[in-house]
């Protein structure tokens, strides 16, 4: 698979969660990418990820400082 | 016509063009002819106790066809008597009273040793002091030269002792032969410097001979490490005046030196900070009438700027000069072929494909003619193709439209580190 793909697949799955009204709760990085935990804030569910690809990590990363944002108003 | 003069911390010169320290200053009849050929000024070789040298001095890479990409030397600093050097400049500043004479000092790493030679060369009308705490070879094996620039302390303990006694300003010359400039730089500010100047030689062994063995160059078959200069070390000594313009404690003025070939090298050095240039090894080369381009280059720049003084442009650049961690990590670029242009050399595809992403297709049109690609989704904006690319236009670097707003990697870290219980992994 190429980067590019990896990417996608990825970026699919973050996406499929925020789409559920998950948000991210934690990020643990390590040697094989980052773990990236979602928690649904109304039905009390936790989802992980493990993203390995460097511009699926920038993504969730974006979409953390955007989430951040909104909660700071 | 731009005004090109330059105040460099109270000394005055014509054009922001300077000679550096090194051979082409030698003598009174070298400045007088520099500055008829349009120098704006000049900082003296080396006075101190003269030395002597070995011949043999000078050794050059020549790179594809470039003569002169990199500039070796070994020899030491001026080997005639103070007297001498004295007596010619105060003819020099007689006959040329508006432009710099600056004197390059260098004595041992003692207090009455520096006032005895600041008193006797300012009484002879030089316009300002250059400390040579920079010069790598010969002179640092007796404490002098990079052995004093590599120590913060013995730079700020010698810039006060000379600050104690001079009536002009006082630049320090600095060694790049240490990890970080800028200790010594703000050392020298501490001690007092009205400027500092930057870069000296770097330390360097020029080859070896592949048949005699011997070191290039050497002397009766033994060589010994020299300094470093011309055009191949103008990215460091830019790299260095950068980092000292924009410290937060390095508050005085820089005069640039270091590969400094043309009036763009000049342009560059004084948007990243530098008051003005010093230049040798391009002057060696070429001879001091190259001046005259650097000053009608530099004089057309700022008329096609619509900039009327060169001291205008000074630091302009250096807030655009950051950490990599202030970075966007979400801005973008690509490669992009443009095939009416392209040779079909398969470079770039070469390049890309064993040494970077594998990311340019060779493809075959209908008519059966073989095109490169950028596989644009793959592409990570390296530049490595335009940068193997022989032929100018071939290849352009593209801003992708963005998709993510701007992010830093230490606002990422900031949020990582924000983000609720992030936990940091200690096996990392």
């Amino acid at each position: 698979m190429s980067e590019y793909q990896q990417f996608l697949a990825e970026r699919d799955q973050i996406d499929f969660l925020i789409q559920k009204g998950f948000q991210i709760s934690q990020v643990k990085e390590h040697l094989d990418g980052a773990t990236v935990e979602f928690v649904h804030p109304k039905e009390n569910i936790t989802e992980t990820l493990l993203i390995g690809n460097a511009n699926a990590r920038k993504y969730f990363s974006s979409l953390l400082i955007k989430q951040k944002q909104r909660r700071n108003g | 016509m731009a005004d090109l003069r330059i105040n460099l911390a109270g000394i005055k010169s014509p054009n922001p063009f300077w000679l550096a320290s090194a051979p082409p200053t030698n003598s009174g009849y070298q400045v007088q002819r520099a500055f008829e050929a349009g120098w704006g000024g000049a900082v003296w070789k080396t006075l101190g106790d003269p030395i002597l040298n070995v011949t043999s001095r000078f050794a050059a890479i020549h790179f594809n066809g470039r003569r002169v990409a990199g500039f070796n030397n070994i020899e030491l600093i001026t080997d005639r008597p103070l007297d001498v050097n004295l007596k010619e400049i105060y003819e020099t500043k007689k006959k040329f009273p508006n432009h710099a004479v600056i004197a390059s000092l260098m004595v041992e790493p003692k207090q009455e040793k520096w006032h005895e030679i600041v008193k006797r060369v300012e009484d002879v009308g030089v316009d300002g002091l250059e400390l040579n705490f920079g010069c790598p070879h010969g002179m640092a094996e007796r404490g002098m030269g990079s052995a004093s620039g590599q120590v913060p302390a013995l730079v700020e303990k010698q810039t006060y002792w000379v600050k104690e006694v001079a009536k002009t300003p006082v630049i320090v010359k600095l060694t790049p032969n240490i990890t970080d400039i800028t200790a010594t730089a703000e050392a020298a500010a501490n001690g007092g410097a009205d400027a500092i100047s930057m870069i000296n030689t770097i330390n360097s062994l020029m080859g070896v001979d592949l048949d005699t063995w011997n070191t290039i160059p050497h002397v009766a078959g033994k060589g010994a490490h020299g300094g470093y200069c011309g055009p191949a070390v103008k990215p460091i000594a830019l790299n260095m005046v950068a980092e000292c313009a924009r410290h937060p404690n390095i508050n005085v003025p820089i005069s640039g030196i270091g590969g400094i070939s043309n009036w763009q090298d000049a342009v560059e050095f004084m948007l990243m900070g530098a008051t003005g240039v010093q230049v040798c090894t391009a002057a060696m080369h070429h001879g001091f009438r190259i001046v005259e381009d650097m000053i009608e280059g530099l004089d057309h720049y700022l008329d096609s700027k619509g900039i009327a003084a060169v001291s205008d442009i000074i630091g302009k650049s250096v807030p655009k000069y950051s950490d990599w961690g202030d970075l966007d990590l979400n801005y973008n670029i690509v490669a992009r072929i443009n095939t009416e242009v392209c040779i079909n050399c398969n470079k770039c595809h070469i390049a890309c494909e064993d040494t970077s992403h594998q990311c340019i297709e060779r493809l075959t049109d209908g008519s059966g003619k073989s095109y490169l690609k950028v596989r644009e989704e793959d592409c990570v904006g390296c530049n490595l193709c335009s940068i193997v690319c022989p032929v100018e236009g071939a290849i352009d670097m593209i801003e992708v439209p963005r998709e993510l707003a701007p992010m830093t990697w230490n606002e990422r870290q900031a949020a990582l580190n924000a983000a609720v219980e992030c936990q940091a992994d200690v096996t990392k």
